[in-house]
């Protein structure tokens, strides 16, 4: 190469590049265009927020189902006694039954008695979302593993990748079987699954969910996981937790205190 | 010599270069995104004319679950600027006073929407 070209192609470079660093100081948008926010939708930011529950055992007493009562009225979930058509989003199973992963041996009698309270984990890792071939349950942008009625085929697949029993099918139309309708939430139809969903729809109206509020012994702490400042994560902090069946990966976002 | 003098040049042209663009970013780049007012509704006047809502009634409802199912964008600003929010209860809000609204239409036109399997339907809301 030509000595003269050569020393022209690095000035050339040169001035290019000191050509670029004035133009960005004399025309500020030159280089990083300011986003106007305001052009954009008003979407939640993904992964933000993560609901989660802490339920405290001990306070929860005995015989007492006010929460179970609450949720079920307000979501419009039917009663058919009997366990074969039972729909249910919340409900109280024995210790053993919750966590039956746990150390069983010689428990105490207070534990072998104990009932504990049970509804979806809304997972961070949801196995049900994944076996779903229409995508009509799918986890949120908030960590709920939430449920489009619209969708749902009655595939039942979900039930069987959900390994704590949360989700019920409805086998029957389930209008008779409710007492008295909410009228804040819809029913649901013969062939559909449903399952808790952590009162999204009071959430979007900065309300409590139903079973929280119903609480009498204030057992069940809800709160934003993702927030290091919220009263469920310093109680996570100060307390020992266990979850549901963690050895499976799945993430649970409810927690309990034994 | 002459290779480093030139890469030490360049090395501080870059950097110059990097702090200019910094310092004379418009304030800081993105800015935090002010958090969705809750549920504004403005329902003197549906969200469009009667004649597009006839015609489109069926695919807002579908647009509207979509959009606030699975993205959580809840908030409906028709052209003139006014808010709604996506929900059937937000149209149910005033046409549910007509309890047959929904259904002498349906019955006209022959169309079975399965909306009111779930939902409850006005005839069951003025109950």
């Amino acid at each position: 190469m030509n000595q003269q070209r050569r020393e022209f192609l690095k000035k050339a470079g040169l001035g290019a590049l000191a050509g670029l660093g004035a133009a960005a100081g004399i025309i500020p948008t030159f280089a990083l265009e300011k986003t106007d926010p305001s052009g954009f939708p008003s979407k939640p930011v993904p992964g933000k927020v993560r609901w989660g529950m802490l339920i405290d055992t001990g306070n929860c007493r005995e015989g007492c189902s006010a929460c179970v009562a609450a949720c079920h009225f307000t979501h419009n979930v039917p009663d058919f006694s009997g366990t074969k058509n039972e729909i249910k989003w919340i409900w109280k199973s024995p210790y053993e039954k919750a966590f039956p992963t746990s150390s069983l041996q010689f428990p105490s009698h207070d534990l072998e008695e104990r009932e504990v309270l049970t509804l979806c984990n809304h997972c961070a890792e949801p196995p049900c979302t994944k076996a779903c071939p229409t995508e009509a349950t799918f986890k949120r942008w908030d960590g709920i593993v939430s449920m489009d009625y619209h969708r749902c085929i009655g595939c039942r697949f979900c039930m069987a990748a959900c390994p704590y029993g949360s989700r019920s099918f409805n086998w029957q139309d389930p209008r008779p079987g409710i007492a008295e309708y909410s009228k804040t939430y819809p029913t649901r139809e013969r062939g559909v699954v449903e399952k808790c969903n952590f009162c999204s729809e009071r959430l979007v109206k900065g309300q409590e969910p139903a079973c929280v509020e119903a609480c009498p012994g204030k057992a069940i702490t809800f709160g934003d996981l993702n927030d290091p400042s919220s009263r469920i994560r310093v109680m996570l902090g100060e307390n020992e937790t266990v979850q549901r069946k963690p050895e499976l990966g799945t993430l649970p976002s409810v927690f309990y205190i034994i | 010599m002459k290779t480093k003098l030139l890469l030490t040049i360049i090395g501080a042209l870059a950097v110059v270069l990097l702090v200019t663009v910094t310092a004379f970013r418009p304030d800081g780049g993105a800015e935090p995104v002010p958090p969705a007012k809750a549920a504004p509704v403005d329902s003197t006047v549906c969200i469009a004319s009667k004649e597009y809502m006839k015609a489109h009634h069926m695919q807002i409802l579908d647009k509207w679950r979509h959009e606030a199912v699975r993205d959580g964008d809840r908030i409906h600003v028709t052209p003139d600027g006014r808010q709604f929010e996506k929900s059937l209860n937000t149209c149910l809000g005033c046409h549910s006073k007509n309890r047959m609204f929904c259904f002498l239409c349906h019955q006209y036109a022959n169309v079975k929407p399965t909306c009111w399997n779930c939902h409850l339907s006005p005839k069951e809301l003025s109950q």
